[in-house]
């Protein structure tokens, strides 16, 4: 199979690891070889946190830069801050408001590389259901509402549901339907 | 069959029980962590009788398993790199006594740094210490190799070096294995002083025999089939060729593959050292050039002996210092190519970005303590009461009370007591009472803490220390200390006063407080530098005690103290300055401060830091 490379970014804390074990639950439900490259220690604390995930039979975890077709990120910085991982015709999800995402700046570069770049501010939506650690629930809900990936939305959500702790199934189900919804009109 | 998607460093924990572990012994260390833990689990799941515990450092983590390679069986420790200089006395001598079971010592290496002082190359320390090390490339490989270096321990009689680097440790993949057996073997030491207290002329003796020893294993790694291999074609001659162990072998392995250039060979080495001699000037031979790609030093460049062919540090061609990620080495091989005459490969990378991101001028993110964290407070107080001493630190989540100001010096395990000592005799010397505070954590008291405080004691020198007793390993992902009490697999063992630990070491001054109530602390180190001061007192010991808010999330604020910023705020931004709460954050709309309330932990605590009395109980 062709390789398909992940970015997932935000900051120590928010939840990258349990978005990535979900999307690679995903992909090896499919029967897709996956590696995955994590961030622990230090950079844990609050510092920029990034995920590597890679779909096919490679050898070294890292996303080479240019090579990654989606970029899912948890804050609007981090997204800037994992442009090059980006390849020709990547899709990018970011925590961040529609309106203003992405900056003047950067859009002469999407256009370029025929970059398709999506937001909806998902930590906020989160907070307001009354789950502020459920945000990377939303950015997934985010994710599957447009079928750009290699995974159908029930897959998605299936995976999500049986991967949460029980405490927090209910609340993060709601937060994922919630962003899927708001995305499915904003496409 | 079991199946599970496993962190590199259960890929290890398996291999290592698939090649008969009996006994694992680990001190925590990122990104050694995970396997300890990794292995519990699986012992647990599988009812295996494998013995693991977390030992108090890397030295008391070798001895322990080493006494259990002697003993016959198979035995295995945990590290993180810098944690094999703690363990180095040990290492150098079992090598020369060698084992009668196994011995495998894993030490896992971080090319970056992503959470390590040093960028240091565990081949290195393999090397010196004369024992076999085996580089995995991935966790695929890393499982295998666990299980090998046990067999080839035993055979050998030998320590052997396991080596996984950071992206094999935390990388993460699909594994499936047959259920696990118990290998059964019985402790049985065989009493021999002349080996197992060998003197100085028996260690002559033993050092010629090692020799032998590893010209035997360069000879077997010479035919280590899958982990030692090239890719040569029979008599072929070749402009180009690639010499590559560990995680950079995985990287360009992959970059030829979606490159499609057969036409460059790659001779893989995961087992290093003794340096597969015949194998490795094969290689040479038919290569008109060849470019080493190695983490983090230069190990097989060294070992190469006539370097006329070979590009790779020495030459300038790889960089000296930081990891070889997919990027580096791409364009490490595009510029060889190109300056040999070879058809380069063409970069994935867009030329542009880097400079466009540059433009954008994203905040750095540095890492801090977790909103809520007891350290902050403590620290807080720590820069009040004594703004003009000296800060001397240790390793850990503390660390980060840089960012407060008071850390100045963080220097290894323990030293956060020694350099105490030493820059107070330093100004003494000059008859200057140089203030000093020392900060450590529990686990690192534990650690590292004790020979420096006798010490410290014995000579007189003066100073405060800070111990900060959240009750876990928090940096390395929340291990038990032996305070609490409890052990590896979940067992109740006996736990350890740090108060008896400090009085044992001749300290008299100990207090204990909560750093959460910011006044106690300060008044207490108050008290704590007049005793320092008066000539009959001594070291002060304050024991700051709450629990990591993130190991103890339910417990470790009893009371929540939900806080609201008034409008007395007048934007001074001292507590963001002075206390860096990151739930602390500057109101997008006004300029004055505003509470983060999704990264708030309600800890109530920032209420006696606003000077202006504008944070007040929600
Ligand atoms: S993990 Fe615990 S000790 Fe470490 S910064 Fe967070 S609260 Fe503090
Ligand atoms: S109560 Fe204050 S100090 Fe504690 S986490 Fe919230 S903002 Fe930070």
């Amino acid at each position: 199979m062709e390789t398909i490379n992940f970015i997932l970014s935000g900051l120590g804390g928010q939840g990258i690891l349990f978005l990535s074990k979900v999307l690679a639950r995903c992909a090896l439900n499919k029967g897709f070889p996956v590696l995955g490259a994590e961030t622990h220690g230090m950079a844990q604390r609050g510092g920029s946190v990034i995920a590597h995930l890679r779909l096919g039979n490679v050898k070294g975890s890292l996303v080479q830069e240019g090579t990654a077709r989606f970029l899912l990120s948890l804050e609007e910085n981090e997204a800037y801050r994992n442009l090059p991982f980006l390849a020709k015709e990547a899709f990018l999800y970011a925590d961040a408001s529609p309106e203003a995402f992405p900056k003047a700046g950067v859009k002469p570069y999407f256009k370029k590389r025929g970059i398709t770049a999506r937001a909806l501010p998902v930590g906020r939506i989160a907070l307001d259901l009354g789950a502020p650690l459920a945000a990377n629930s939303g950015l997934l809900g985010f994710f599957a509402a447009f079928s750009d990936g290699p995974f159908l939305q029930a897959e998605i959500r299936e995976t999500l549901e049986s991967l949460s702790p029980d405490a927090f199934k209910a609340l993060n189900l709601k937060v994922f339907d919630t962003c899927l919804e708001k995305g499915q009109k904003s496409g | 069959m079991n199946e599970a998607f496993l962190l590199g460093n259960g890929a290890i924990a398996l291999g290592l029980l698939e090649g008969g572990c009996q006994v694992l012994t680990s001190y925590p260390g990122t990104p050694s962590s995970e396997i300890l833990p990794e292995a519990v689990r699986l012992i647990r799941s599988e009812k295996l009788n494998t013995y693991a515990e977390w030992s108090t450092n890397e030295k008391v983590a070798f001895d322990n398993a080493y006494a259990a390679a002697i003993s016959g069986k198979r035995a295995a420790c945990c590290m993180k790199q810098v944690g094999l200089n703690v363990a180095a006395d040990s290492l150098m001598s079992a090598a020369y006594l060698g084992t009668t079971g196994a011995l495998v010592v894993i030490s896992c290496d971080d090319p970056g740094p992503h959470s390590s002082q040093t960028e240091q190359d565990t081949r290195l320390m393999a090397r010196l210490a004369k024992v076999p090390v085996l580089d995995p490339s991935t966790p695929q490989e890393a499982r295998k190799m666990a299980a090998l270096a046990l067999d080839l321990s035993e055979k050998f009689q030998i320590p052997v070096i396991l080596r996984p680097a950071i992206r094999v440790c935390h990388a993460r993949q699909n594994f499936r294995w047959d259920p696990l057996k118990d290998p059964g073997k019985r402790a049985a030491f065989k009493k021999d002083p002349t080996r197992w207290a060998a003197t100085p002329r028996f260690r002559y003796l033993l050092h010629q025999r090692l020799n032998e020893t590893l010209l035997k294993v360069s000879e077997r790694f010479s035919q280590l089939e899958g982990v030692n291999a090239h890719t040569l074609a029979e008599n072929k001659k070749y402009p180009l060729g690639i010499i590559a162990g560990g995680v950079p072998h995985a990287v360009i392995r992959d970059i030829l593959d979606e490159n499609h250039r057969t036409d460059i060979p790659v001779l893989k080495l995961g087992a290093p050292y003794p340096f597969p001699e015949k194998l490795a000037f094969r290689f040479v031979r038919a290569c008109n050039n060849v470019l080493v790609l190695e983490e983090t030093d230069t190990l097989i460049e060294y070992l190469l002996g006539d370097r006329k062919k070979v590009l790779g540090r020495l030459s300038g061609h790889v960089p000296m210092a930081g990891e070889l990620t997919p990027r580096v080495i791409a364009r490490t091989l595009q510029r060889v190519q190109t300056e040999l005459g070879v058809e380069p490969i063409a970069l994935s990378e867009d030329q542009d970005v880097h400079e466009l991101v540059e433009g954008l001028h994203l905040p750095v993110r540095k890492p801090t303590l977790c909103p809520g964290c007891p350290h902050r407070a403590a620290f807080f107080a720590i820069r009040k009461v004594q703004p003009k001493a000296l800060f001397t630190s240790d390793i850990g989540c503390y660390t980060l009370g840089l960012n407060l100001g008071g850390v100045d010096t963080c220097l290894d395990m323990g030293a956060g007591i020694t350099l105490a000592s030493g820059f107070f005799q330093a100004y003494l010397q000059d008859g200057v009472h140089q203030p000093v505070v020392a900060t450590m954590g529990d686990s690192t008291f534990f650690h590292s803490g004790t020979a420096g405080l006798m010490n410290a004691v014995y000579n007189d020198a003066r100073f405060i220390l800070v111990l900060l007793d959240n009750q876990t390993t928090a940096m390395t992902g929340m291990q038990p200390t032996p305070a609490l009490g409890v052990r590896a697999d979940g067992r109740m063992g006996k736990s350890i006063s740090l108060e008896r630990i400090v009085a044992g070491c001749g300290v008299d001054f100990i207090e204990v407080v909560d750093p959460y109530d910011i006044q106690a602390m300060t008044a207490l180190l108050k008290k704590a530098e007049a005793y320092v001061t008066s000539p009959k007192g001594g070291i002060a010991v304050v024991i700051a005690r709450h629990a990591c808010v993130i190991a103890y999330r339910e417990t470790a604020i009893p009371e929540k103290k939900p806080v609201a910023v008034t409008d007395k705020c007048d934007a001074c931004g001292f507590c963001h300055q002075r206390f860096e709460c990151p739930a602390l954050v500057e109101d997008p709309e006004g300029g004055t401060t505003a509470v983060n309330r999704s990264l708030c932990a309600d800890c109530g605590v920032c209420i006696q830091v606003c000077p202006k009395g504008a944070i007040v109980a929600a």
